[in-house]
């Protein structure tokens, strides 16, 4: 489903990336590690399509397709979402009115129709209540006044409404007390079938006993140093980055 | 100022002699005043922002009636009456008189004096030129007067449509006059062809104790036109003047607000949106005087400039000196899309009392990059993305309208506008903030 080669990325004209390979398959959940600063957010922003992510030489593959020549927008209608480390905050605009443009847009790039709005609401009452929002965030404006783990929550409905194929999610637990973590970890297992893929971004091990993934790769500077299983996660845990890698 | 000019205009007053019972000495004096001085020139404190060269070099005619009948736009809503004005004139058969008259005395501006001539003297004349000039040339213009007690529910429109005016002009001037306890909404339009004529308005009120003048304008004059307009009001105890006004038209528009607050508790909010195309300018100026104490005035103004467009902002807010317990809040933020995009903001805070509160900020900056990627991020293309981020920044300043269907018409003017944009995000500009 993704393939990376030998990604390199400058951020500002400093290598943040540097020689980057992954690949995903349908069905599979990975989960990627690391300390701050290793670069987990620009991979998984460059994934996006973020345009100050400059790539410099190697391929994204999603779906078949060349994801460099997609625009972000369009990487999305092909089945790609990513769950934001930091949602932004968007004054004047509201989360319906956001969800019910994103799933059209998204709609009408794959050649089918709007969504009818009684449809609309229900689907989109049915995830907020199945991920604990309250139903009255939905008429507020994005992100907006909302906690840090209301944001994630709401990461997560945009998520579900939308029904990727891929979830990048980054860092989706920081923040989240442990209620919420087990709500959000129940969405991203709804998430999991035979025809979708996870990446998770994190650098606990936490998230990893309720999504258990089936492979855990190790970043440091830029690159993946290291790939197992999910006894991955807890070495890393027990030893610490500098003894694993 | 060309000479020329001057005795073209003076000769339109003249001939204007008798037109409107009454108002033969005003227009004397105006013409002449004019005169002496002519249009304001950009090194003028106040026009800085807006060049009249056009109007300096060439004299406008006044405007014939249309040959062919211009379609007059639906109404947003429900209407109490609507009056059209063609190439500045009244056009009786194009109004819907409704039921207004029921309720309210609705009369044309040059009957308005024949019963009481005196009352001329209470036209507002103007103090710079343009002003001076309708004050002389004004002919028509609608006077509404809405008793005590009264309050009109259904907003009523203005509209003003030019048509095959190439150099021609129009000056209206309306009154609109609120006893005690009275309320009313105009809605104020402004459309035209694509032909280079100039529409100079006028709309003065007096809103006495308690009375509530809400006032909506929508500026979509065509694309050579050339639009000042005046809005003179004054407002008595407890009173309000509440205005939005959307600029999308016009080569060089500009809008003007003159607001005295009389007495205790009296109120000027004062709203606008003003999107500038490439190659136009949009310039507002407001001056809230507060005369006296526990006035409040309240102005929120969000303009958006594409490429070698500009939008201007002057906000003066004077406090007489024994005015305490004055609040007085303005916002302006501007949007330009690109360096050759110009905003130019300038506060101006008069303030003699010492127990008030005054805020003002102003901000100028292009759309943000974090949340158009947040967008296109969930499957939105990016002229969608700043399509929506451009309409929930103009909200802030139509959200007041508390006219539903005339709120949602606006911001729908927005967005119309904006899908006429392409998307080219480069942050640098020339603007300024003072
Ligand atoms: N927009 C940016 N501008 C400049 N430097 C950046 C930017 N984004 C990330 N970086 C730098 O890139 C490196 C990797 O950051 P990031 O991808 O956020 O790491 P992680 O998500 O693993 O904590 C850091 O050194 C960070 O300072
Ligand atoms: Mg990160």
């Amino acid at each position: 489903m993704l393939k990376i080669k030998d990604l390199h990325v400058n951020v500002a004209g400093k290598e943040i990336l540097k020689g980057l390979d992954l690949e995903i398959n349908a069905g599979e959940t990975h989960a990627i590690m690391g300390l701050n600063g290793a670069g987990k957010s620009t991979l998984a922003n460059t994934i996006a399509g973020r345009d100050d992510y400059e790539v410099t030489k190697g391929t994204i593959e999603f779906m078949g397709q060349d994801m460099m020549e997609m625009e972000p927008h369009e990487r999305v209608a092909a089945g790609l979402f990513l769950g934001f480390q930091y949602p932004v905050e968007i004054p004047g605009v509201s989360n319906l009115n956001f969800l019910r443009t994103a799933l059209n847009s998204v709609r009408k790039l794959n050649g089918e129709d709007d969504m009818s709005a009684a449809e609309f609401m229900k689907l989109v009452r049915e995830k907020a209540t199945h991920l604990n929002m309250d139903p009255d965030m939905l008429k507020r404006f994005v992100n907006v006044g909302f906690s840090g783990g209301e944001k994630k929550r709401n990461e997560m409905v945009q998520m579900a409404v939308l029904n990727p194929k891929l979830a990048v999610l980054d860092e989706t637990d920081s923040g989240l007390d442990i209620d919420a973590l087990k709500t959000v970890a129940e969405g991203i297992n709804v998430q999991r079938r035979e025809d979708t893929a996870v990446l998770l971004i994190t650098h606990y091990q936490r998230l990893l006993s309720y999504v258990q993934p089936d492979k855990v790769h190790v970043m440091i500077d830029g690159k993946i140093v290291k790939s197992g299983g999910k006894e991955l996660a807890l070495e890393l845990e027990e030893k610490g980055y500098a003894d694993v890698a | 100022m060309d000479d020329a000019v001057i005795q073209s205009y003076e000769k339109q007053a003249e001939a204007l002699e008798g037109s409107v019972a009454g108002m033969d000495d005003l227009r004397a004096k105006a013409i002449k005043d004019f005169a002496a001085q002519g249009f304001p020139h950009v090194k003028a404190e106040d026009w800085r922002y807006s060049d009249l060269k056009t109007l300096r070099t060439k004299a406008f005619s006044p405007a014939n009636h249309a040959g062919e009948t211009p379609d007059i736009p639906k109404a947003f809503t429900d209407c109490a009456a609507r009056f059209v004005f063609v190439n500045g004139r009244f056009s009786e058969s194009r109004s819907d008189m409704g039921d207004l008259w029921q309720a309210a005395s609705v009369r044309p501006l040059a009957n308005h004096f024949m019963a009481n001539p005196d009352r001329a003297a209470e036209l507002v004349r103007g103090r710079d030129g343009v002003g001076m000039l309708n004050t002389a040339l004004a002919k028509d213009g609608m006077v509404i007067a809405v008793p005590a007690g009264v309050e009109i529910d259904d907003p009523v429109e203005i509209i003003h449509i030019m048509t095959g005016a190439d150099d021609c002009a129009a000056h209206s001037r309306h009154i609109v006059e609120l006893g005690e306890g009275a309320s009313v909404h105009i809605i104020e339009r402004f459309i035209g062809d694509d032909s280079s004529y100039w529409t100079n308005s006028m709309l003065q009120a007096r809103v006495t104790e308690s009375a509530k003048l809400y006032h909506t304008r929508l500026q979509e004059e065509g694309a050579n036109a050339i639009h000042t307009s005046k809005a003179y009001v004054n407002v008595g105890a407890g009173g309000q003047y509440h205005a939005c006004n959307l600029s999308l038209g016009a080569k060089v528009g500009r809008f003007e607000a003159y607001v005295r607050l009389l007495s205790d508790e009296s109120n000027a909010t004062i709203d606008g949106v003003a999107l500038a195309g490439t190659g136009q300018s949009h310039d507002t100026l407001t001056h809230i005087s507060h005369t006296m104490p526990h006035t409040t005035s309240d102005q929120i103004f969000r303009t958006v400039a594409d490429s070698r467009g500009k939008t201007s902002f002057q906000g003066k807010v004077t406090v007489d000196k024994d005015a305490q317990k004055v609040e007085a809040d303005q916002s302006f933020k501007a949007l330009v899309f690109d360096r050759t995009a110009e905003a130019n903001a300038k506060p101006e805070l008069e303030i003699f009392a010492d127990d008030v509160k005054c805020s003002h900020g102003a901000t100028v900056g292009d759309l943000d990059a974090k949340a158009i990627f947040y967008l296109t991020s969930r499957g939105i293309d990016p002229v969608t993305a700043r399509q929506m981020l451009v309409e929930a920044f103009a909200a802030a300043a139509l959200e007041r309208i508390e006219i539903e269907p005339l709120r949602d018409a606006l911001m729908a003017r927005v967005g119309d506008w904006m899908a006429e944009r392409k998307a080219k995000p480069i942050p640098e500009n020339k603007s300024r903030v003072e």
